[in-house]
This record gives structure tokens, C-alpha cells and sequence, in this order.
């Protein structure tokens, strides 16, 4: 494809306007170059958000776009222009290599431009110091029984002629005149020595590297690659069996911690509102109950019914009061309702100031008493399934792991739980202790209080 | 230099890889050598002396060498055929030398004073050859630098790799040498002949157990379509000369080569007979139009080189499945090095493009390595890389600017003499 500038170069008249070379620059970035130009104009005024000045001037002057059309602007790739321009001479021409030391004269296509210039590979030249000694050196300080002077040469010059890859300077170890040594051994041996001579010599530039080398660290740590590389996909298979497992207790723990926590709060409520209860027969014997809401104990929001407080909102209907809240959830509402039924109590009574606050009271209670009964059940059910648990494996374990007999408390799941831990050989306390085991286990208290209600 | 991303330097070096089945040779900076040739030569011993090439010793020996794919395959008579090569090692220098000769001479077609030379090499080649040939290619050749590379770290180049283990499965062996930061590891390099010359065998010995003539197509002047099964109907050509016994059987070998590169196939898991009856079957054409289909038997006859202990005629013996050598070989080499090596196994040579060899190599190499191993088989797919590897990783490295320091130099030779090669080139 020809352009004017090839008409042009041909017929001897060269445009002035592009003379010179072609540059990489002028292939890539010809397009960014005008962009910028156009741009320059239309400056933002100070203080002018940039919203603002985007609404009013585009990059080309119109009005702005209504729907997102940018076709123009934007990324994409650019086009080289080419032939345009002359191109840059190349030439085949000889080079030296400063990377060298023998100045071999090779041929090669440059840039008439960077002729002369140094080869621009030879930067990477790079070797690794290694330290050097002289004989006296050797002699006065880094003599040692196990190793022969010609050898740590032998040593030396490996490690220099592989930069430090120990891995290549034992398999080329001349192995026939000197004796096998290990990756370890020569290791050892090297930084031992560098360690000297940085001692010697601290002011050379050897003497930032103190690197101490622990070989008999290295020949566990080997030791235990060796090993791990080595089991067989038996093993392997347990051990991820043996890690699943030890998940599966670790969020069971988790569960049950939780599920005490929960019982724990619920027998609290229990408590305190059995209390206030007495208190207040009590109270309403003697005196008229004004000051109650003060000297009442904050119960858990967990338990019982929450009922809205009227007091600021304008004028009500005191039946309102006994709304039962939204919060309250079906079941809850269902077994209320029943057993209001069974003890024939009606459901909905006249609300006069009295009835509304004890029927409140009581559907509160109501449903604190259905809450601890299901916890009781749940209870109930998990020690029967450890018990069943804990028998099959006293079965399974015969009498010698047995630890203890099914007790009448939370002894047993306990033991089972320890059983398992045993059968399972992780060795790992996964069970809470039996003191806290107790708080939760049905056994006493919980029911206890159920019945007191 | 422009960028610094591309770190080509071109100075027309050329690239040889000559290995025991076939010589490649081009320009370094190019994707494929532009000479590919058997590297088998055939020989004439004269009485007279006087052969084509212009060397003295040529004419002292009275040979004359015939190579190349279109000198080789003309019956000439008396004209024995050998391989200058014997265990990828050079045997014989005359040879070799005018494999080198006919290079420059016919496809290189330039001076060799012109192009530093890179020259592939066994992985356990000796030092006093490594010497010989500096010696041959500073002096004879009087070419202006030298480097000897081992093939294993050339494929690994070529596979963009430093370290890994490349798995060389060609013609007279297959081998797993490990390679670390570019440097072979000498000790680790496992060896097992059960390569495709092996297979060859095999298929020679089926071909004589179904009782099939195997006709070199040097002697076929015309043929006639016959149904499968059926005896073929070919005429022989009139005045053939009286050819040696080792080019004939170079002639039928290639002809199971062709055999072996289109029936075989290499099964999935290890050989079952019932399995292996119900695989399709694959219907071939013998040049002298002998037609019929193959079953089991290609299956079969590469199971060999995974499970050599049923192979008939190696009875008792301990040789190296394919498998086996890849995992002996890297449980040579220090344990620290061993993720990389099973994290990436280079697969090539020629053999390796049997059908189903990497995917039953890769099945193998999971059952056996270390479970907590990751395993990575490096195969390209076609077949051109697979072949040439080691010539195409030789072609990235001599055309590398900061290659360009590591040949041993004329002046560097003259100065260290021919041990200068055991120093520069490790």
C-alpha cells in the first residue's frame, strides 16, 4: 500500500513536515498525542464541580449525548501508522560483548543508531560472590579434621561455577576422590568457612552475609519431608478422616456451649419471674401495686411476652393492651390459646385495669413455661441418644476402655463422649468438663422449676 | 534494544541436534530445524578409495557415505547401513563428520567459519568424546564459537521450563533425566531400552507370528487392490541390485515405523484382553497392498513399555516401565527438589506420540507418586514440538542476547585447549 509520503520519497520532493526516522513513539502514541491537544481548550473553571463541566462541554463541543454512544473516545487499540515515515536502518555489524573477557567479535542486526554502543545484554551479567582464602588463611583458621584442604577447594570452585546451587555442586561432586557427602555437608562446610573469613575480613563486602547454616536442623526437617512424602494413601485418607472428625466435635462443642447458654438464660427468667411473682401477691395484699414497674428485675427479652408500652401514644383502647405483640410467633400463640381453653380462662376477658396486666402476665408466663418445656424435651432426647451412644461402645470397646457405668446424672454422656475421644485416638479434649456439663443436663434443676410453675 | 520484554539477540548461530534416529539442523531464532534427515548413513567400502567427500581420512578409509532421506533409500549394491551413533554417544567420527559435511554442504549452505555453533549432547555423554568434538568443530570446522548443551535442558527450554524432568522416550531409549535451574543432575538419570526400536522389534515378531511379509516398497514395481485377508499381488522390480541384509532391514523397519505410528495405541489402563477385544479395530494397508484389520495387538504390543514383566522374549527380566522410570528417577534426587520435578514431567521424543501414551503415563505417574504430590505432565500436542524439542529449545537459547556470553569462544579455545568445554559448558 502506498501513501503520499512513499509518492513523495520516490519523486526525490520529501515533505518536509515528517522528516526524519520513524519511532516507536510515533507508531503507538500518535493517537494519544492529538487527544491531548483538543482537550486543552475548554479548561474547567475553578470551583466548577466536575459533573458540571461535563454536562456542559463534551471533548467535541456538542451538546451531550442522551443515550451513552461513545464511540470515539475511549479505549482502543491503536493503530500503527505506518509508512508514513522513513524507516530506521538497520545494519548486520560486529559487536563485542563486555560480559566477556576474551572480546570475541560475533555479528549481529542493530540499529545504525546505537552503533558503537555497549551490548545492552551484558547488564545482566551477574555472578554470585564467593569468598576466596590464601593458603596461610586455610592453615591458621578454617582447618578442620573432617575435611582436606584440596576438598574445600574442590568446594569452592563448584560453588562458584554453579552460584550456590548446592543441589548441582553435589551432583557433580567429585565423588570418586573425595568421599560422598550430603547436600547438608557441603552446605555446612561452605558457610562454615564464609562465616570465618567474614570474621577475618569485616570489612569486605563478604561480611554482610553471615549466614549461619543449622545442618543438623536441616537433616530433621529433610528427615520430616521424607516421611510426609512417604505415607501411604491409607494414612492419608485417615488423617483427613481424623481432621473431619475432630470439625465435627469441634462444632458440636460450639452447638452444645450455645445451647447451654440458652438454657441458662431461660432458667434465669424462670427464676426471676417466679420471684416477682411472690413478691407482688405479696405486695398487692398490702398496698396498691404503683411502685412495681420500678422495683421489677429487667427480665431476659428473650423469654415470656414483651407487650408494647401504651403510655405516649394518645388515646387508646385498653383492650388494645392485650394485643398479644407481632413478635410472638404462631405456635407460641397456639399453645397459649390452649391452654387458656383447657383451664377454661377466657380469651378474651373485659379489660379492666387489673384483668389486662395479669392476663398479660400470665400468657407471658405462659409462654416462658412451653419455652423450658421444650428445652426439657430436647434435653431429654439428646442424653437418651448418648446413653444409646455410649452403651453401643462400651459393647463395640469391650471392658477395657470402659471408663465409667452409665450414671443417673450427666455422668454418662460425659464418659461416652471420652470414649469416643479414645476410640478415636486424637487425643484432643473436645468435651466439656462434667461441671459444666451439668448445668445444662434435665437431671434437677430445670424441671424442678417447671414444676414450681 | 527496545523494550526489554523481547530478550532476542540474533548473531546466526546454528543448532544441532543429532540423535540416534534422526539429525536436525537449522538457524537459531527459528521454530523448526531446516534439515531433517535419518541420521543412519548408508556406507560403501571401496577398494579404490575416492569418495565424494574431500577429507583425507575419507579417503584413506575408502568410503563413501550415502545420506540423507533420498541417498539412503536407492538400492545400491553392497551399500551396508549403520549409525554413526551408539547409545546417543558418537562412535564413529568419519561419520559424524560427514553428517556435518552434508549439513553445511546441502541445507546449511554456508561457511561454517560464518556461525557459532550449538551442538546438543547425551546427558551422559563422556568427557573425553565432549572434547573430541570441541576439538572437531574448532579445528576442522574452524567455526568462531562453540556450545554443548545436554538435550534434557533443552527441552525443558523449550517447554519454558528450568526445572522439571524430562521424560525422552525415542527410538533406542527412553530416559528420565532430572533437570534443576537449568543444569542436568547426572545422578538421578534413569535409563530403560523399552523405547520405539523395542516396539519395532515387536511388531516384527507379530507381522512373523501372523505370518505377514513385510515388502519394503524399494521392491514393489506395481501392485493390485486384493480383498482383506486375501494373499497380496505385487510384482517385484526387475534388476534390483544385490542390496545388504542391514538395508534391507532398515527398509522393512521403517515400514513397521509407519505401522507402529498409525495402528498402535497405547490402552488406558493396564492390559485386559476382553478389554482390550472390544476396542475398534484399525484397518491397515502393507505397501505391497496386503490389507486386513488389527485388534488387540495394538494394544498389546505397547503395553510393553508400561508393564514389560509379560513381554515375550524379556522373560525374567528387570527392566523399567515407563512409569517406574519417571518415579526411580526422582526418588534420586533430593527431597527438597522433588515437588518441582513431579510438577512438571516433560514428555518427548517420538515414541511418545503413540496414541494414549501421556494420558496412560499420566494415570501411572498419579497412582504412583506420593499422594500429597501435585502432578503436572508438560506434552505438547503437536507433534513437531514433541519431535523436535530439544532442537527448538536449542534454537530459543543460542538466539538469547544474554546467551551470548556463554559460548567458548576461537580465542577462548586456543588459550584453555579442549578442556576449556568442561568448564564452560557444565
Amino acid at each position: 500500500m502506498a501513501t503520499g509520503a512513499d509518492a513523495r520519497e520516490i519523486l526525490g520532493c520529501g515533505g518536509d513536515n515528517d522528516s526524519g526516522p520513524l519511532s516507536k513513539k510515533d507508531i503507538i502514541n500518535s493517537d494519544m498525542k492529538k487527544a491531548k491537544k483538543s482537550t486543552d481548550a475548554y479548561k474547567r473553571p475553578q470551583g466548577m464541580p466536575r459533573e458540571v463541566y461535563a454536562l456542559l462541554y463534551s471533548d467535541k463541543k456538542d451538546a451531550p449525548p442522551l443515550l451513552p454512544s461513545d464511540t470515539t473516545q475511549g479505549y482502543r487499540t491503536a493503530k500503527a501508522k505506518l509508512g508514513c515515515k522513513k524507516v530506521r536502518p538497520w545494519k548486520w555489524m560486529p559487536f563485542t560483548n563486555s560480559a566477556r573477557r576474551d572480546g570475541i567479535v560475533l555479528y549481529h542486526w542493530r540499529l545504525v543508531t546505537e552503533e558503537g554502543k555497549d551490548y545492552p545484554w551484558s547488564k545482566y551479567n551477574k555472578t554470585v560472590n564467593v569468598p576466596v582464602y590464601s593458603d596461610q588463611e586455610y592453615q591458621q583458621h578454617l582447618h578442620d579434621d573432617g575435611w582436606t584442604k584440596s576438598e574445600t577447594d574442590h568446594l569452592f570452585d563448584l560453588a562458584k561455577r554453579f552460584d550456590l546451587r548446592f543441589i548441582v555442586v553435589q551432583d557433580r561432586y567429585d565423588h570418586q576422590q573425595f568421599r560422598k557427602r550430603s547436600v547438608e555437608d557441603l552446605k555446612e562446610r561452605y558457610y562454615s568457612v564464609c562465616a570465618k573469613l567474614a570474621k577475618l575480613h569485616p570489612s569486605s563486602s563478604n561480611g554482610a552475609e553471615s549466614y549461619v547454616f543449622d545442618a543438623n536442623h536441616e537433616r530433621r526437617r529433610k528427615d520430616q519431608l521424607e516421611r510426609l512424602f512417604n505415607r501411604t494413601p491409607e494414612q492419608v485418607a485417615e488423617e483427613e478422616y481424623l481432621i473431619q472428625e475432630l470439625r465435627k466435635m469441634e462444632t458440636q462443642k460450639k452447638e452444645r456451649a450455645r445451647m447451654a447458654q440458652d438454657l441458662q438464660k431461660l432458667i434465669t427468667a424462670a427464676d426471676t419471674n417466679a420471684e416477682t411473682q411472690c413478691a407482688k401477691r405479696k405486695a398487692t395484699k398490702r398496698k396498691l401495686p404503683q411502685k412495681q414497674g420500678a422495683e421489677n428485675p429487667p427480665v431476659p427479652e428473650t423469654t415470656g411476652i414483651k407487650f408494647p408500652d401504651f403510655k405516649s401514644s394518645g388515646v387508646t383502647l385498653r383492650s388494645q393492651r392485650m394485643k398479644l405483640p407481632s413478635s410472638v410467633g404462631q405456635k407460641k400463640i397456639k399453645a397459649i390459646e390452649q391452654i387458656l381453653t383447657e383451664q377454661e380462662v377466657d380469651l378474651n376477658p373485659i379489660p379492666t385495669e387489673e384483668v389486662v396486666q395479669m392476663f398479660n402476665d400470665l400468657r407471658s408466663d405462659l409462654v416462658l413455661l412451653y419455652q423450658l418445656k421444650q428445652a426439657h424435651a430436647s434435653c431429654e432426647y439428646e442424653e437418651q441418644t448418648l446413653r444409646h451412644r455410649h452403651q453401643a461402645l462400651l459393647k463395640m470397646g469391650g471392658a477395657g476402655t470402659a471408663v465409667g457405668g452409665p450414671g443417673p446424672d450427666g455422668q454418662p454422656d460425659c464418659a461416652g463422649a471420652e470414649l469416643k475421644e479414645q476410640a478415636d485416638g486424637t487425643g484432643v479434649s473436645l468435651t466439656p468438663s462434667p461441671r459444666k456439663q451439668r448445668e445444662w443436663i434435665p437431671g434437677s434443676s430445670p424441671a424442678k422449676k417447671i414444676k414450681r410453675l | 534494544m527496545s523494550g526489554g520484554v523481547y530478550g532476542g539477540d540474533e548473531v546466526g548461530a546454528l543448532v544441532f541436534d543429532i540423535g540416534s534416529f534422526s539429525t536436525r539442523a537449522g538457524y537459531a531464532g527459528e521454530d523448526c530445524p531446516k534439515a531433517d534427515f535419518p541420521t543412519s548413513l548408508g556406507v560403501l567400502v571401496e577398494e579404490e578409495g575416492g569418495g565424494e567427500l574431500g577429507a583425507e581420512q575419507d579417503k584413506a578409509a575408502g568410503r563413501t557415505f550415502y545420506l540423507d532421506t533420498n541417498a539412503l533409500h536407492v538400492a545400491r549394491a553392497g551399500v551396508e547401513l549403520f549409525s554413526p551413533l551408539k547409545n546417543g554417544m558418537i562412535e564413529d567420527w568419519e561419520a559424524f563428520q560427514a553428517i556435518l559435511d552434508h549439513t553445511y554442504c546441502k541445507h546449511i549452505k554456508s561457511e561454517p567459519s560464518l556461525h557459532p555453533v550449538l551442538m546438543s549432547e547425551a546427558p551422559w555423554n563422556t568427557r573425553a568424546k565432549r572434547e573430541k568434538l570441541t576439538e572437531l568443530m574448532f579445528e576442522h570446522y574452524n567455526i568462531p564459537a562453540f556450545f554443548l548443551c545436554k538435550t534434557a535442558v533443552l527441552t525443558a527450554f523449550a517447554n519454558g521450563r528450568a526445572t522439571g524432568l524430562v521424560l525422552d522416550s525415542g527410538a533406542t531409549h527412553t530416559t528420565a533425566i532430572p533437570v534443576h535451574d537449568g543444569y542436568v543432575l547426572q545422578q538421578g538419570i534413569v535409563k530403560s531400552p523399552l523405547a520405539g526400536d523395542f516396539i519395532t522389534m515387536q511388531c516384527r515378531e507379530l507381522f512373523q507370528e501372523m505370518s505377514i511379509d513385510i515388502t519394503p516398497p524399494y521392491m514393489i514395481a506395481a501392485k493390485e487392490p486384493v480383498r482383506e485377508g486375501a494373499p497380496p499381488n505385487w510384482t517385484k522390480k526387475d534388476k534390483l541390485p544385490p542390496v545388504t541384509k542391514s538395508w534391507h532391514t532398515y527398509m522393512c523397519n521403517e515400514v513397521i515405523q509407519d505401522f507402529q505410528a498409525s495402528v498402535l495405541q497405547v490402552s488406558d489402563s493396564p492390559y485386559d484382553e476382553q478389554v482390550a477385544a472390544q476396542m475398534p479395530t484399525v484397518h491397515y494397508e502393507m505397501p505391497s497392498g496386503y490389507t486386513t484389520d488389527y485388534g488387540a495387538e495394538r494394544l498389546r504390543i505397547p503395553e510393553g513399555l508400561f508393564d514389560p514383566s509379560n513381554v515375550k522374549g524379556l522373560s525374567g527380566n528387570t527392566m523399567l516401565g515407563v512409569g517406574h522410570v519417571v518415579t526411580t528417577s526422582i526418588g534420586m534426587c533430593d527431597i527438597d527438589i522433588r515437588p518441582g520435578l513431579y510438577g512438571s514431567v516433560i514428555v518427548t521424543g517420538g515414541n511418545t506420540l503413540l496414541q494414549g501414551f501421556t494420558e496412560r503415563l499420566n494415570r501411572e505417574l498419579s497412582q504412583k507418586a506420593p499422594p500429597s504430590m501435585r502432578l503436572k505432565l508438560i506434552a505438547s500436542n503437536s507433534s513437531m514440538e514433541r519431535r523436535f524439542s530439544p532442537w527448538i529449545g536449542g534454537s530459543i537459547l543460542a538466539s538469547l542476547g544474554t546467551f551470548q556470553q556463554m559460548w567458548i569462544s576461537k580465542q577462548e579455545y586456543e588459550e584453555g585447549g579442549k578442556q576449556s568445554v568442561e568448564r564452560k559448558c557444565p
